[in-house]
């Protein structure tokens, strides 16, 4: 029981600070400074002492905005459903094992409510928008529900080929069977879609900034902006936490071993996207379909290939 | 000092409006925005839909024909808003300042109530980010 207050604290405050890690990271690579971990001291009584809660701030303040309701939107769609995607988004970090601490993921069919809570989240984070009634959140919903069938087709993929080479539809019995050839190959599958459903550079075609306004979330302000940064603080944590949960050896180890490899696993994730994020320009939609087309039916073929194996 | 209040001055957000200026202003708020002055690590962010902004820049003598475009973003900006002149033309017209000029009102402040001025032709980086500093302190005090 304790556990399940504690993670989310945990995957609250792992999500802020992966969000923080991949603007800090982007921005050394880009030769900037990027959000400051110590201020500088004759800053500080302004500016305050460190940034590494940047997001939080962010969210904080927009939550202290007032909110614009377009008159020609659809009122209680637009309204709702960032609540909805938040709480898809909040209630799937119960399903995802903590290093080697395995919260609801030992319960039957855990891989199959944590896809369906995933998938929910990520729709209403596309119906939202739609209600909106612009006509740039209709452009960027457009890509964002073709990206979103293409990097959803590899996830289930990537998820359900381990499930049946493991035997197991509970993410913790998958998680603890031995690691072999599948992981890696299944777990190539799923970064390729955690590359779309995060919209990291190549495919953030769907938030275009600049091109199409501000994309899906053009007519969203004040709280339920707040809202839907706050379900994509949620959401970076839960891919993270299944990727490293599922494709990695980590919850066969020691607790005391496993929450550090945590840590470094995921951050080094996080410096991976962020290198994708930063070497790449936006691909069109169009070239992001091929793309997925093209790597999803490649390493499904060599995942089938290690499944036989 | 309160989150809210913190967080206010933490992470101003910016929407930058162009009102018929020579685009001198312009490049000065990207070179502002630049890797060499980096307000990032401040916090300070671009955005492109007023919606999200706390803090509107506007460059430019307001022409007329972009009057009521400009008005309607002002009132896109959610509150607690602050609006940041940049520019000797968004100040008082600068060198296209004319009372007889059929194309531009001249004193924006006169349709959109301006906060923080920033003079010069085109200012510094420097001024820029001092005036947005400016800007964000007042919008501290804003309930
Ligand atoms: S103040 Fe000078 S540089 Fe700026 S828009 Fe006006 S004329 Fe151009």
């Amino acid at each position: 029981m304790i556990e399940l207050l504690l993670i989310i604290f945990i995957s609250f405050f792992l999500g802020l600070f992966y969000s923080f890690l991949i603007r800090k990271f982007s921005a050394r690579l880009q030769w900037r400074i990027g959000p400051l971990i110590f201020m500088y001291k004759d800053l500080r009584s302004i500016m305050g002492i460190t940034r590494i809660i940047q997001p939080l701030y962010d969210i904080i303040k927009l939550f202290g905005k007032r909110t614009i309701i377009p008159e020609s939107s659809r009122k209680r769609l637009f309204i709702y459903s960032p609540y909805i995607s938040l709480i898809f988004a909040f209630t799937s970090i119960f399903f995802i094992p903590f290093s080697s601490i395995p919260l609801l993921s030992n319960i039957p069919y855990s891989i199959v409510i944590v896809s369906y809570l995933l998938i929910g989240s990520l729709l209403f984070m596309i119906i939202g928008p739609i209600a909106s009634g612009s006509p740039w959140a209709f452009i960027g919903v457009r890509r964002e529900a073709e990206l979103f069938l293409v990097a959803e087709f590899s996830f289930i993929i990537s998820l359900f080929s381990m499930a049946i080479s493991k035997n197991s539809l509970i993410i913790w019995e998958i998680s603890t069977k031995e690691f072999n050839l599948i992981n890696i190959t299944a777990g190539l599958l799923m970064f390729t879609s955690i590359l779309g459903k995060l919209h990291i550079k190549p495919f953030d075609m769907s938030e275009a900034e600049a091109e199409i306004v501000a994309g899906p979330y053009t007519e969203y302000s004040g709280k339920l902006l707040g809202i839907y940064y706050l379900t994509k603080i949620f959401l970076i944590y839960d891919f993270i936490a299944l990727f490293i949960s599922i494709f990695t050896p980590i919850n066969t180890l020691p607790i005391y071993l496993s929450i550090p490899l945590f840590l470094i696993i995921s951050i080094f994730i996080i410096f991976i996207l962020s290198i994708i994020h930063v070497l790449n320009p936006r691909y069109r939609i169009k070239n992001a379909l091929i793309w997925y087309i093209k790597i999803i039916s490649i390493l499904c073929l060599i995942n089938i290939i290690a499944m036989v194996i | 000092m309160s989150l809210l209040k913190k967080s206010r001055i933490y992470s101003p957000w910016l929407y930058h409006l162009h009102c018929g200026g020579c685009n001198g202003c312009d490049i000065e708020i990207l070179a502002a925005l630049s890797p060499r002055f980096d307000v990032e690590r401040f916090g300070i962010q671009l955005v492109t839909s007023p919606r999200h902004a706390d803090i509107l820049l506007i460059t430019g003598p307001m022409t007329k024909q972009i009057l009521p475009m400009a008005k309607r973003v002002y009132e896109q900006v959610p509150e607690p808003k602050v609006v940041v002149a940049i520019g000797s033309c968004a100040c008082g017209g600068g060198i296209f300042y004319d009372q007889e000029n059929y194309a531009i009102i001249g004193i924006p402040n006169s349709v959109i109530p301006i906060d923080v001025y920033v003079p010069g032709c085109p200012p510094k980086p420097e001024a820029i980010i001092n005036g947005i500093i400016q800007g964000i302190l007042k919008l501290s005090k804003k309930s």
